[in-house]
């Protein structure tokens, strides 16, 4: 293989790897802050994906000014979610453990209820649309523009919610209640205000990365399952709870995904993802899943 | 009700049942029979879930792994075993894969636990399909013995009436208990004596044991097989849904809601899938944050309880909005005056 083919293939991983990271980050954000695997992380992607495509379609509006726009959308439903159905189920539940599985049984209805919500309104067929299509020519390697706008522009956020949570006092908070959801409220955290808005923000970041990856591939209705287990894989992998570790594994996930498919063949692409995903939780459990107390 | 009188309640529930069901091929069309069959799978399916799951509080989404092991099993050996011998294997090679799933994941709690076994179930799933790909050169499997219609209509009805036997009769064994004891607090259990991960290991099996032998059953229903039909992750979680709506702790509850939802499933899904799946999602989300007990937990009291909160809630509600709150704050604060 020469330089620029190589080149062409490590791009195509970190690429793939920044969404997975975007996507990973705001799963890590509910689960890390609250106890709540969001198995409909991915349909919130799907979601900010098929408003993107009807706004570029239908619209002609520009997919970069819908950035916004999905974020808000998912945001504003991320609050909402909360509001009426987490919020409850944290005041009901006796102790962590119970809402745990019981959040996890509603994030399966939700699941349920969104994709069936968008294959009924669009239809189950795969979609798409052109959006800067044009080559561009890297170091003797070439790349679709969309295709790095998509990977600098999922950096930024990426990199934007962890300085976020590095600098500001809100951030320091939402640190603090990971460390000990207990010791933060006795120092006066309100988590009746920041559980909402962390679980939006999670969502907006998976519309987010909806609304850029519809910018590069096709989309369908059943397009978000895959990135949802693969975010669970990059928790997993790069720590749970720590953002710069599902960052960094999120992008090596991408990277290695590229490299296993060149040398062997994409259907083992699911098969190695999976066998990761097990062989990481048997043989770390609690480590990297689980929280020191 | 004492012990004793329960069984015997239950016992001739199901006969009852049984007898009802027995006779739906005599009279029923062809239509009436494929939806009995949906139901008395997912009876099977659900009533079998529970019987470990719903006791142990350990929530495992791996039916779809076992049914889909089982009706691949069923539908390679049919044509050289038979019927009967099929069923069988099918069933005790989804035992075994659940003996080994689950002394990989059974040491697990909770989130974990689900998590992998969702993940494991996949994984099955994606080899078989990469292994039908690449060795043996198919994508699915057309089955050319196929037995009478009522022969798969009474196996099904067996197996069925099987589980809920098995659930009745387990209940009051010391297995039955072991199971509830984990249930409610393991460490506990295990202090007591009790040898949690056997138990485990066993309830689990049991479970995957029903599931592979309704799936060998229901394999030659569709007489063409592929990994993405009988591995089907929805098979799965709508047995979940049905144990837990109707909930997962007792006996009737799932067998309810398999009818209730098998029929539901039958009539709306033709006419409007997307509206049946995103109904199931509701009815989920609302039964985890309402009903937690299931629909089986629901009592006349649980309503007039609701009926009275909505009511006060409601009356709070009207005299915050019609300003009388307000008026009498005004009203307070003038008094203060005067004294």
């Amino acid at each position: 293989m020469s330089l620029g083919a190589w080149l062409e293939l490590l791009a195509s991983g970190v690429i793939t790897g920044s969404i997975y990271a975007l996507v990973a980050l705001g799963l890590n954000l509910q689960y890390g802050l609250m106890r709540i695997l969001n198995i409909a992380h991915g349909e919130f992607l799907m979601l900010g994906a098929f408003v993107t495509w009807v706004a570029a379609t239908h619209l002609g509006w520009s997919p970069l000014a819908m950035i916004p726009l999905s974020f808000a959308l998912t945001f504003v439903l991320g609050l909402l979610i909360h509001r009426l159905w987490f919020k409850r189920l944290t005041d009901t539940s006796p102790n962590v453990d119970v809402f745990e599985a019981r959040a996890l049984m509603v994030c399966f209805g939700l699941m349920f209820l969104v994709q069936n919500f968008a294959s009924w309104v669009w239809g189950g067929e795969l979609r798409g649309y052109d959006y800067l299509t044009e080559p561009v020519h890297v170091g003797g390697a070439q790349f679709a523009a969309n295709k790095l706008l998509v990977l600098v522009l999922s950096l930024l956020f990426a990199a934007a919610l962890i300085v976020l949570l590095r600098t500001t006092l809100y951030g320091k908070g939402v640190r603090a209640l990971m460390q000990s959801p207990t010791g933060a409220q006795l120092v006066g955290i309100d988590t009746g205000r920041l559980h909402p808005l962390m679980f939006g923000i999670g969502l907006g970041l998976s519309g987010v990365a909806g609304c850029l990856l519809s910018m590069t591939y096709t989309i369908a209705p059943a397009m978000g399952e895959p990135y949802t287990v693969t975010s669970l894989i990059v928790i997993t992998l790069g720590g749970f709870g720590s953002m710069g570790g599902a960052l960094a594994g999120g992008l090596l996930l991408g990277v290695v995904e590229a490299i296993g498919m060149h040398f062997t063949s994409p259907s083992l692409k699911s098969l190695l993802s999976y066998t990761v995903f097990i062989a990481v939780l048997l043989l770390r459990p609690n480590g990297l899943f689980h929280r020191k107390r | 009700m004492s012990p004793k009188q329960l069984l015997t309640r239950d016992l001739l529930v199901l006969f009852a049942l049984t007898g009802w069901a027995l006779s739906v091929p005599y009279y029923g069309s062809e239509f009436v029979v494929s939806m009995a069959l949906t139901c008395l799978m997912y009876i099977a399916l659900a009533t079998s879930w529970s019987l470990f799951c719903g006791s142990t509080r350990y929530l495992s989404l791996a039916t779809s792994a076992f049914f889909g092991i089982g009706a691949y099993t069923g539908a390679l050996t049919i044509e050289s075993q038979g019927w009967a011998t099929a069923i069988v294997l099918g069933a005790a090679i989804a035992t075994g894969v659940a003996v080994v799933m689950g002394a990989l994941v059974l040491h697990l709690r909770g989130t974990y636990f689900a998590v992998l076994t969702f993940g494991m179930t996949e994984l099955i799933r994606h080899a078989i399909t990469y292994w039908e790909k690449q060795v043996t050169g198919t994508v699915g499997r057309v089955l050319t013995v196929v037995p009478e219609r009522d022969t798969i209509y009474l196996t099904m009805l067996l197996i069925a009436v099987l589980a809920v036997a098995t659930y009745i009769g387990l209940r009051r064994t010391r297995f039955g208990l072991a199971l509830r004891g984990i249930g409610s607090d393991e460490q506990r259990a295990m202090t007591l004596g009790v040898d949690t991960r056997l138990i485990k290991i066993a309830g689990f099996a049991l479970t995957a044991a029903f599931a592979g032998a309704a799936g060998a059953a229901m394999s030659v229903r569709w007489t063409y097989i592929d990994p993405t039909t009988v591995f089907n992750p929805f098979i799965g979680f709508q047995t979940v849904l049905i144990a837990l709506i109707g909930g997962a702790a007792t006996l009737w509850g799932p067998l309810i809601a398999a009818i209730v939802f098998s029929l539901l499933a039958e009539t709306l899904r033709l006419e409007l899938p997307q509206i049946y799946m995103m109904t199931l999602g509701l009815l989920l989300i609302l039964s985890v944050l309402y009903l937690p007990g299931g629909l089986a937990s629901l009592r006349w009291a649980m309503l007039k309880q609701w009926r009275d909160d909505i009511r006060a809630e409601w009356k709070t509600k009207r005299y915050e909005w019609s300003g009388e709150k307000a008026r009498d704050k005004q009203r307070e604060r003038e008094r203060r005056v005067v004294l």
